[in-house]
C-alpha cells in the first residue's frame, strides 16, 4: 500500500487524458474517478500498517546541490492527500451541476485544470526534497492562474489571475533561491536544520527565511495577502477547492513540514507568529469591508491561514495541522454553499443585491449556518477544537500574540454574521426569480457539512490524527475540549455573529465599498492592490522586453560565473 | 582567434536582430545566427581537441534549429492569417 502512496499524484492524469479525449456522456464524468481513488488510497494507507516509503532517483537534475528525483510518503503527507481527496471529490461532483451551462469544450477545459491541479498538489506534498517540491509548488501556481482567468470573456479575469502569477512568483523565487543556496546533498525538507545544511552565510535563519517568504506567498499572509481575494474572479468550486480548502494551505504544509528547522531559527518563528497574527486581524477587519459575497469569503480564509501560520509560529505544527484539516472541510463547505446562492441568481455576488434567501434556498441556508458556526467555534463544532489548540499553544509561547488571536475570535464572528444574516435574512432588495438547485449541487454539501462538526473528533478525546501524524508534525500536544482560553474564544465568537445579527435586524446592511470609503482599512486595501497591479503589468505582453530581460539576466549570470 | 571573433559577431548580430526586430520571421533568422555562432564554437573546439563530440553536439543544434523554425514559422503564419500584418506585439493585446 505504501508503494501505492508514492503514485498518488498519477492517479487523476488518466481522467485529464480520457477528459481531454472527450470520453463520457457528460464532459468531465470521465475524471471523477480519479480524486476517489486518491481518497480511499490514503485513507486505506492511515488506517493500515502505516509504513512510510521513500522512491530517491539520484541524479535527476546534476547541477543542484540535492537534485534527487525523491518522493516521501508517510503520514503528513497521507493526511493531506486525504484532505485533498475529500474536498476535491466533493469539488468535482459539484461542478458536474454547476458548470453544466458552459460549452461542453469549456467544461472539458475545466475538468482538465482540475486533474492538473490535483495532481500538482499531490506532488507538492508527497515532495520529499525541495527540488520536487517546486515542480509541484510551480504546478499548482499555474493551474490556480489557469481557473482564475478560466472565463476570459469576463472583464477583470485575467488580471486577477496576473496578480497570482505575480505573487506566486515571489515565492517561487525565493524557494528557488533556497535550492540553490544549500550546501551540497542538502535539500531533504526533514532535514535542512542539521548542522552540515546550516554551513551557509546566514545558516538558519536564512534558510528559514526564505522559506517563509515562499509560505507566505503560496498561504496569502502579510503583504503578499492581495491576489486572493482577486483570484474570486474564478468559479466558485474553485475558490471553494484551491483558494480556501488546499492549495493556499500549501505555504502552512511547507512550514509544518520544516518544523524543524524552523525551531532551529527562534526569530524566524517569532516572525512567523507576528506575521500569521497580523494577517489574522488584517484579513478579519478587510472581511467586514467587502461589499461583494464572495470576496467576504476569501479575506476569511486570510485570517484564518493566519490562524495556522501564528499556531507553527507558536512551536505547535500539530495545531497547524489540525486546524488546516478542520478549516479545509468548513471552508470548502461556506465556499460551496455560496456558490449554491451565486448559481441561483444567475451569478449575483453584491451583497446588497442578495438577502432574505432563506425559505427560497433552505440546504443552502442550512450548510452555511454549520460552516459559519464551525468557523466562529461554536463548543463542540470542528473548528472550535482546532482553534482552541492554536490559542493554548499561544498562550504557552507567546501571551501577547494569543491575547491579540483571542480578540480575533470576536472578528470572525462580526464578519461571517454580516455575510450570514445579510444574505439569508432580511428582506429580499427585489423579487428577481430564483432557480432551485439541482441534487447534485447540494449533495456535495452533506459530507462536507458532516466534515465540520465531526473533524475535530478526529482528535479529541482519542487523539487519532495525532497518532497517525507521529512525529512528522512535531510533538503534538493533547487537545483538550475546551479550555478556558479557548471556551471564551468560542464564546466571544458566538456573540460576535449573534452581534452582527441584531445589528443586521436593526439596520438594513449597507456594506462599504473599498475604493470609496475613506477608513484605514480601505486605504490600506487600496495600497495593496495598486501594488498588486504594478506587479501584474511585468507580463506586459511584449516579446521584446521579455527578450530584453532574458538577455540582462544571461550577462548577469555570465558575470558572476566568470567572476567566481 | 579569427574564427572566436566571427563568432562572437553573429552573436550580437543575432541577439541585436531579436531585440530590435518586430518581425517574426527576421527574429526567427536572427535566432538562427546565434545559434550558428554556437555550433562555430563547437566544430571550433571538437577541432582543437581532436574529438568529434564538438561536431555530434553542432548536428543536434541544427536539427533543434529546424524543429524550432518549423513552430516559429507556424506561429508567424498564423498572425498574418489572423491579422494580415505580422507584428510580435500585436498578440499583447490579447491580455486582459
Amino acid at each position: 500500500m505504501s508503494g501505492v502512496l508514492l503514485w498518488a499524484w498519477a492517479l487523476t492524469l488518466p481522467g485529464l487524458v480520457l477528459t481531454g479525449l472527450g470520453v463520457g456522456r457528460r464532459p468531465g464524468s470521465a475524471s471523477l474517478a480519479g480524486p476517489g481513488v486518491l481518497l480511499v488510497v490514503a485513507v486505506t494507507w492511515l488506517l493500515g500498517s502505516r509504513t512510510a516509503a521513500e522512491l530517491r532517483q539520484v541524479d535527476w537534475l546534476p547541477f543542484l546541490p540535492d537534485g534527487a528525483f525523491h518522493l516521501r510518503g508517510d503520514a503528513l503527507a497521507a493526511v493531506m492527500l486525504a484532505v485533498l481527496g475529500f474536498v476535491s471529490l466533493c469539488v468535482y461532483v459539484y461542478s458536474l451541476a454547476y458548470m453544466a451551462d458552459e460549452p461542453p469544450a469549456g467544461q472539458r477545459r475545466f475538468f482538465m485544470y482540475l486533474d492538473f491541479f490535483v495532481a500538482s498538489m499531490a506532488i507538492l506534498v508527497l515532495a520529499g526534497n525541495l527540488a520536487v517540491l517546486l515542480i509541484g509548488w510551480a504546478g499548482v501556481g499555474l493551474a490556480s492562474f489557469l481557473l482564475i482567468s478560466f472565463w476570459l470573456d469576463r472583464p477583470g479575469t485575467l488580471g486577477a489571475g496576473l496578480q497570482a502569477l505575480a505573487a506566486n512568483a515571489v515565492g517561487d523565487a525565493a524557494l528557488l533561491v533556497a535550492i540553490v543556496l544549500v550546501p551540497a546533498g542538502c535539500g531533504d525538507l526533514l532535514t535542512l536544520q542539521t548542522p552540515a545544511c546550516l554551513a551557509v552565510p546566514g545558516g538558519a535563519r536564512l534558510t528559514a527565511s526564505l522559506l517563509l517568504v515562499a509560505a507566505a506567498a503560496k498561504s496569502a499572509q502579510g503583504p503578499l495577502y492581495f491576489w486572493l481575494p482577486s483570484a474570486m474572479a474564478g468559479p466558485t468550486p474553485i475558490s471553494a477547492l484551491i483558494h480556501a480548502a488546499t492549495m493556499v494551505a500549501a505555504g502552512v504544509y511547507l512550514l509544518v513540514r520544516t518544523n524543524a528547522l524552523l525551531a532551529a531559527a527562534p526569530p524566524v518563528a517569532v516572525a512567523t507568529a507576528a506575521l500569521g497574527v497580523a494577517t489574522a486581524l488584517g484579513g478579519g477587519l478587510a472581511s467586514l469591508q467587502q461589499a461583494n459575497f464572495k470576496r467576504g469569503l476569501a479575506y476569511s480564509t486570510v485570517s484564518q491561514l493566519g490562524y495556522m501560520f501564528a499556531g507553527v509560529g507558536f512551536g505547535a505544527p500539530f495545531a497547524a495541522i489540525f486546524h488546516l484539516v478542520t478549516h479545509a472541510s468548513f471552508k470548502a463547505l461556506l465556499f460551496l454553499s455560496a456558490g449554491v446562492v451565486i448559481h441561483a441568481r444567475d451569478g449575483e455576488e453584491e451583497l446588497a443585491a442578495l438577502g432574505g434567501l432563506r425559505r427560497a434556498l433552505p440546504g443552502a441556508y442550512a450548510a452555511f449556518l454549520v460552516g459559519s458556526l464551525a468557523l466562529v467555534g461554536l463548543p463542540g463544532l470542528s473548528g472550535a477544537l482546532s482553534k482552541d489548540a492554536i490559542l493554548d499553544a499561544g498562550e504557552q509561547a507567546n501571551l501577547l500574540l494569543a491575547v491579540c488571536l483571542f480578540g480575533g475570535t470576536f472578528l470572525t464572528g462580526l464578519y461571517i454574521g454580516r455575510l450570514f444574516f445579510g444574505v439569508f435574512h432580511g428582506p429580499r432588495p427585489d423579487e428577481q426569480p430564483i432557480h432551485h438547485p439541482s441534487p447534485l449541487l447540494l449533495w456535495p454539501l452533506v459530507p462536507l457539512a458532516v466534515g465540520a462538526v465531526v473533524a475535530g473528533y478526529l482528535e479529541w478525546p482519542a487523539g487519532l490524527l495525532s497518532s497517525a501524524l507521529g512525529e512528522t508534525a512535531g510533538h503534538a500536544e493533547p487537545v483538550r475540549f475546551a479550555s478556558p482560553f479557548g471556551f471564551f474564544a468560542g464564546l466571544l465568537g458566538v456573540f460576535g455573529f449573534a452581534l452582527s445579527g441584531w445589528r443586521g435586524r436593526e439596520q438594513a446592511a449597507e456594506p462599504v465599498r473599498v475604493g470609496t470609503d475613506a477608513g484605514w482599512v480601505g486605504a490600506v486595501a487600496r495600497r495593496g492592490y495598486g501594488l498588486a497591479d504594478r506587479l501584474a503589468a511585468i507580463h506586459s505582453g511584449r516579446l521584446g522586453r521579455y527578450a530584453l530581460a532574458s538577455v540582462f539576466g544571461i550577462a548577469i549570470i555570465l558575470l558572476i560565473g566568470l567572476r567566481a | 582567434m579569427l574564427v572566436l571573433g566571427t563568432s562572437a559577431a553573429l552573436l550580437a548580430l543575432g541577439s541585436g536582430g531579436v531585440l530590435l526586430r518586430r518581425n517574426p520571421v527576421a527574429m526567427l533568422m536572427s535566432v538562427e545566427l546565434m545559434l550558428n555562432a554556437g555550433n562555430l564554437l563547437f566544430v571550433l573546439a571538437a577541432r582543437v581537441r581532436g574529438v568529434v563530440d564538438g561536431q555530434a553536439a553542432a548536428l543536434i543544434v541544427l536539427v533543434v534549429a529546424a524543429a524550432e523554425a518549423v513552430v516559429g514559422l507556424g506561429l508567424a503564419l498564423a498572425l498574418f492569417r489572423d491579422r494580415s500584418r505580422v507584428d510580435v506585439d500585436d498578440p499583447a493585446e490579447v491580455r486582459g
